[in-house]
């Protein structure tokens, strides 16, 4: 146990202003503005929670609220077995596993904008390395709402297996090797010693990719907007494109109100992976 | 045999649609000075660094990138010595606290962020960018530069403190150089994760001070000259790959989440 001393806390001052100036106060204001119509910010009126209800009780809202949650769901599925995967196998291949994981961790680094433009400009008819094969298949992220999804699951997965892959790797890669020698001399299959010792060991590093991965595709913004703007006939229009729009519509009071209920689903996420992590902690 | 098919099924994933921006953007696509379009060529590299709103774009990049880094660090360092060596009333809520703000998307906070920013005249300058991107920062850092103090035995700072060092003097001489390396990979994450942010970079940038990523939306228009985007897109890419290649050993620590 480190030695309780309450003087620690003015070594946190500088941080604590800085996180009040950038994070505090602006969540303060966003849950402010959410009960208030806003025309100008000298034009401010109360409305209560008007804004909460009229959110809470349409079907658009609900309707994107169940497409962010399929999106952030076969995210989760696809992402977490395929980078575990890649992990495993990474694992075996001794040293060359570094250069896996630089390779995977170079989308990782890519600004977010260009991630959409670089596989737009792959998918390309004309001038895109895959082009032929696009308009071979009639493949059309534009018009056809199964290809949009396509396009935008393939597009996370480039952008975020990295994430999942290096983080599993450091868990598998911490385990002593007379764990697996000794699975190996009792008849263990490949299945067994994931199940019973790979897995055991990396649940706290499947916790974050849970987590991290969860809420960035839940709130997925840069890349829906850039590929189709929640087209084609709303097919992609997830939570944070509709919050977007009315941030652009200059509909400050409500886009105020959506930030906020936006903002308690995370925080209802980061408060569900706490719980789960403080159980598994040695008491 | 797996093994190499399994390695080049991965590389051709990750790489394909590197290799069409690589590709393009030393084709040349658009009439430039000595070189006709379709010729291989440096031409579309040569007139992104001859372009002065491109080169100020990449300036302003690194400028508030440099910017978030040395806050995160300054600020974060004493914080993160409080948590490695002590425990105090509220602890774990601060941790709660900067988990929150860790994975709170931009979106969410972007429209009051912006009303505040203007408020404060920071918007259309690297600083309104810089300060604002601790928010998912900081706390990397100073995780980060925990799991670093923890692993130097706390003897080390007692032995220090007996022989009549005082706690600033302690912190320049001693500690700084003792985690020399975890600055390093603290400052790697603050880097990569300023530099490929564009929420809010986007929406504090309306007239002036624009980043490379809104630099490069801006190149797309009537007629777009695709193979000069694609260039641009490469430049932003080297310091990132780089970095990489330097911290290849502790890439998993900038995902680390602490409770």
């Amino acid at each position: 146990m480190p030695p309780h001393d309450n003087r620690a806390w003015l070594l946190l001052i500088p941080a604590l202003a800085l996180l009040a100036l950038v994070g505090v106060l602006p969540l303060l204001a966003v849950v402010n503005y959410g009960f208030h119509d806003i025309f100008s910010l000298a034009d401010i009126h109360w409305v209560g929670v008007e804004w909460f209800a009229d959110i809470l009780g349409s079907d658009r809202f609900l309707a994107s609220l169940g497409r962010s949650l399929l999106f952030a769901a076969l995210v989760l599925t696809i992402q977490i077995p395929l980078g575990l995967l890649i992990a495993r196998f990474l694992i075996g291949c001794g040293r060359g596993a570094v250069w896996g994981l630089m390779l995977c961790a170079i989308p990782l680094v890519v600004p977010w904008n260009m991630i959409p433009m670089l596989w737009l400009g792959l998918i390309d008819k004309q001038t895109g390395l895959l082009g032929p094969a696009v308009l071979a298949s009639g493949f059309d992220y534009k018009e056809t709402a199964i290809h949009t999804w396509i396009l935008l699951l393939t597009v996370d997965t480039w952008h975020w297996i990295g994430l999942v892959v290096v983080l599993a790797y450091a868990g598998l890669s911490a385990i002593p090797h007379a764990y697996r020698q000794a699975a190996a001399i009792d008849g263990a299959s490949r299945w067994d010693v994931f199940r019973h010792i790979e897995l055991p060991r990396i649940t706290r590093a499947l916790g974050i990719v849970l987590l991290l991965r969860f809420v960035d595709s839940f709130m997925i913004y840069t890349e829906a907007f850039a590929i189709n703007a929640g087209g084609p006939h709303d097919a992609t229009r997830f939570l944070s494109i509709e919050l977007g729009e009315e941030i652009k519509g200059f509909s400050y009071g409500q886009a105020a109100a959506r930030a906020t209920l936006y903002f308690l689903i995370v925080l209802t996420a980061v408060w569900a992976f706490v719980v789960a992590m403080r159980q598994k902690e040695p008491a | 045999m797996t093994r190499i098919l399994g390695f080049s099924a991965l590389t051709v994933f990750i790489l394909l649609p590197l290799t069409q921006a690589v590709i393009l953007s030393f084709t040349v696509t658009m009439p430039k000075p000595g070189a006709v379009p379709g010729e291989v060529a440096l031409a579309n590299y040569l007139a992104v660094f001859a372009d002065p709103n491109l080169r100020s774009a990449i300036l302003n990049s690194i400028t508030y990138v440099l910017v978030n880094v040395v806050l995160c660090l300054a600020v974060g360092l004493p914080a993160a010595y409080a948590l490695a060596r002590y425990s105090f009333v509220g602890d774990r809520h601060f941790l709660l606290l900067i988990l929150v703000f860790r994975v709170t998307p931009p979106v969410v906070l972007s429209l009051p962020i912006f009303i505040l920013f203007s408020q404060l005249g920071l918007v259309n300058s690297p600083l309104g960018i810089a300060l604002v991107h601790c928010l998912f920062n900081l706390p990397v850092t100073i995780w980060i530069l925990e799991s670093f103090i923890r692993s130097v035995p706390r003897e080390y700072d007692e032995t220090v403190f007996l022989d009549g060092w005082s706690f600033p003097a302690f912190f320049f001489r001693f500690l700084i150089p003792q985690i020399a390396p975890g600055l390093g990979v603290a400052a790697f994450f603050c880097f990569i994760f300023s530099w490929v942010e564009v929420v809010f970079a986007r929406i504090l940038t309306v007239t002036a001070g624009k980043p490379i990523t809104m630099a490069i939306n801006a190149m797309f228009g009537f007629q777009t000259d695709i193979g000069m985007v694609m260039a641009m897109t490469c430049v932003s890419l080297v310091p990132g790959i780089a970095m990489i290649w330097i911290f290849r050993n502790h890439l998993a620590r900038g995902f680390i989440l602490r409770t």
